[in-house]
């Protein structure tokens, strides 16, 4: 049964615009939104790229350094999102030293970078610049989402220069059947895209994110909005995710083309078909000890998708987390911050 | 080394995506309006509620297709289920694809012709989820009565409308016939362009 009558209809609707009208003069009046908390320093830079270490909060972090390698696809800020709302605070605070690699902003001098470009020069002298930095052998990855899958791709490839591997919300099996990104890609053609546009813009990404949820992304998400107009607080933690979302770099082309056809229309990563650089990226040769890290509510990578790598990496010391949530949520939630950094801290400290 | 810092126009807030929105919602509002109207005077007269609700419906039904003819005439209604479309436009016009039915200047006009078609079979496929997801609602608030629970606001109606077409989208997002769609609608844009053309 509906139960407003017209006229609670009518006095709901006024409130609405009342709240609206006030609550964009609050909006008017923020200052600008800040991402990305805590203090860092650049220590190393190649082209675009900047290699951040964040300033350790313990007296003697762990000698090994742990290099976080993030997504081409949004920012990396996503890993520090504000005071309250940062897994690598979480991992500074458990004694770690964290490093992380900002690609920048792409832009049409880049559409030539390539996979190889990215996973056997950028990640490759990152990698490096750490083993000599802390006196290392070997140091601890992380890779986030695409980037873990790029991380997959330097480990098998370099193996012993990785230590630890921890994946989190990774893509390994691209062609589970729950995969809603590659059902969106399977027919668009590649080459044209690159072909006529260079670079793939960041737009188009924000397109297919947008269009996997567009009532409550592009809609309810905003009407929603309206109720916490009159909450700085709570206004300023929206703008800061609005920001993100929004923070989309365009994606250099032949590292697109490469990523979209080989991982996601031919499946090669799990095949063990992936060439980087003329090299066969074989996951068989990932055998230090692996944490891979997933969300069991993840709508853009699903759990299986991630989990598909106990079956072909050639780990020993293989373990899984599985955390209670989604996509976004297993970095920015209230109880990621409690579960996902001490846990990946102590599977890593313990190594 | 400086600090890598975002392009100028990616920090601000965009205010006019929650002003389109909070239109749309008003449009919601005034939709529903009547059929509020009609089921407290059904009730108050022991009539037949099932019915009030199905020919409500019909009407929500009759009004969508007319916005979707005509989305001009009814933008903020046409809103509540082209949100999709309007953000593919939006994509397109990033990239110097006009929404209107004027042809991209210097694009093959075989090839503005066939985007337009496949964007028209998009239109298709989005009301139709739309359609699907009004049956939807009315079978829900339905059930709702049947049960004896009530709805107790517009702004629970309008989350049980975007629940529903968030249920049927998300069938038609999966079905093969969208994802060969949506593949088609990116390469029908590309072919308009010539090859290292496109706006940078």
């Amino acid at each position: 049964m509906i139960g407003p009558t017209p006229a609670q209809i009518t006095e709901e609707l006024r409130n609405f615009q009342a709240r609206l009208a006030e609550g964009a003069r609050t909006l008017h009046g923020l200052g600008p939104i800040e991402t990305g908390v805590l203090p860092r320093d650049p220590v190393y830079q190649e082209d675009k790229l900047v290699l951040y270490r964040y300033q350790p909060r313990v007296a003697e972090p762990n000698p090994v350094p742990l290099l976080i390698v993030y997504a081409l696809v949004n920012r990396p800020y996503m890993m520090d999102l504000q005071e309250d709302r940062s897994l690598i605070r979480g991992l500074l605070d458990a004694g770690l030293d964290v490093y992380l690699i900002d690609w920048g902003y792409p832009d049409a001098g880049d559409r030539h970078l390539s996979l190889a470009d990215y996973v056997l020069r950028y990640i490759a002298h990152c990698v490096d610049h750490l083993r000599e930095r802390h006196q290392q052998d070997s140091i601890n990855l992380l890779g986030v989402c695409q980037g873990g899958a790029l991380s997959l791709c330097f480990t098998a490839l370099h193996p012993g220069k990785v230590r630890n591997l921890v994946t989190m919300v990774t893509p390994v099996d691209f062609h589970t059947p729950d995969n809603v990104l590659t059902h969106l890609i399977r027919h668009v053609d590649v080459d044209l895209l690159v072909d006529t546009l260079g670079n793939l813009p960041g737009q188009l990404l924000n397109f297919t994110f947008l269009s996997l949820s567009p009532f409550r992304l592009a809609g309810q998400k905003y009407v929603d909005l309206v109720d916490i107009l009159d909450d700085v607080q709570a206004l300023q933690n929206f703008l800061r995710m609005e920001k993100w979302i929004f923070d989309s770099p365009d994606q250099a082309g032949e590292a697109f083309r490469q990523f979209a056809k080989d991982f996601f229309q031919q499946n090669k990563l799990v095949k063990g078909e992936v060439v980087i650089g003329g090299q066969r990226v074989d996951l068989r040769n990932v055998t230090m000890p692996v944490l891979n890290v997933y969300a069991s509510q993840d709508h853009l990578v699903p759990p299986a998708a991630s989990k598909a790598l106990a079956g072909c990496c050639g780990s020993r010391d293989y373990s899984e987390l599985s955390f209670k949530g989604g996509h976004i949520g297993i970095y920015v939630s209230g109880r990621a911050q409690r579960e996902v950094p001490p846990a990946i801290a102590a599977w890593l400290l313990a190594r | 080394m400086a600090e890598q810092t975002a392009p100028p126009d990616s920090s601000g807030f965009d205010i006019e995506l929650l002003l389109k929105q909070a239109r749309t919602y008003l449009a919601f509002g005034e939709q529903l309006q009547p059929l509020s109207d009609r089921l407290h005077e059904t009730l108050g007269q022991d009539g037949d509620w099932g019915e009030a609700l199905r020919q409500h419906f019909d009407q929500l039904k009759a009004a969508l297709a007319q916005a979707a003819d005509d989305p001009g005439s009814h933008a903020d209604l046409a809103r509540l289920w082209t949100v999709s479309l309007d953000t593919w436009q939006q994509t397109a016009a990033s990239l110097g694809v006009p929404a209107t039915l004027a042809p991209l200047a210097g694009a093959n006009p075989a090839a503005w012709q066939a985007y337009q078609k496949v964007q028209g079979q998009y239109l298709d496929l989005l009301r139709q989820a739309a359609r699907d997801a009004l049956d939807l609602m009315e079978q829900r608030l339905g059930e709702r009565a049947t049960a004896g629970a009530t709805v107790e606001s517009l702004r629970e109606l309008y989350n049980l409308w975007v629940e529903c077409n968030e249920e049927t989208y998300g069938r038609m997002l999966r079905s093969p016939e969208y994802g060969a769609l949506n593949g088609c609608l990116l390469n029908a844009l590309l072919g308009c362009y010539t090859r290292g053309d496109a706006p940078t």
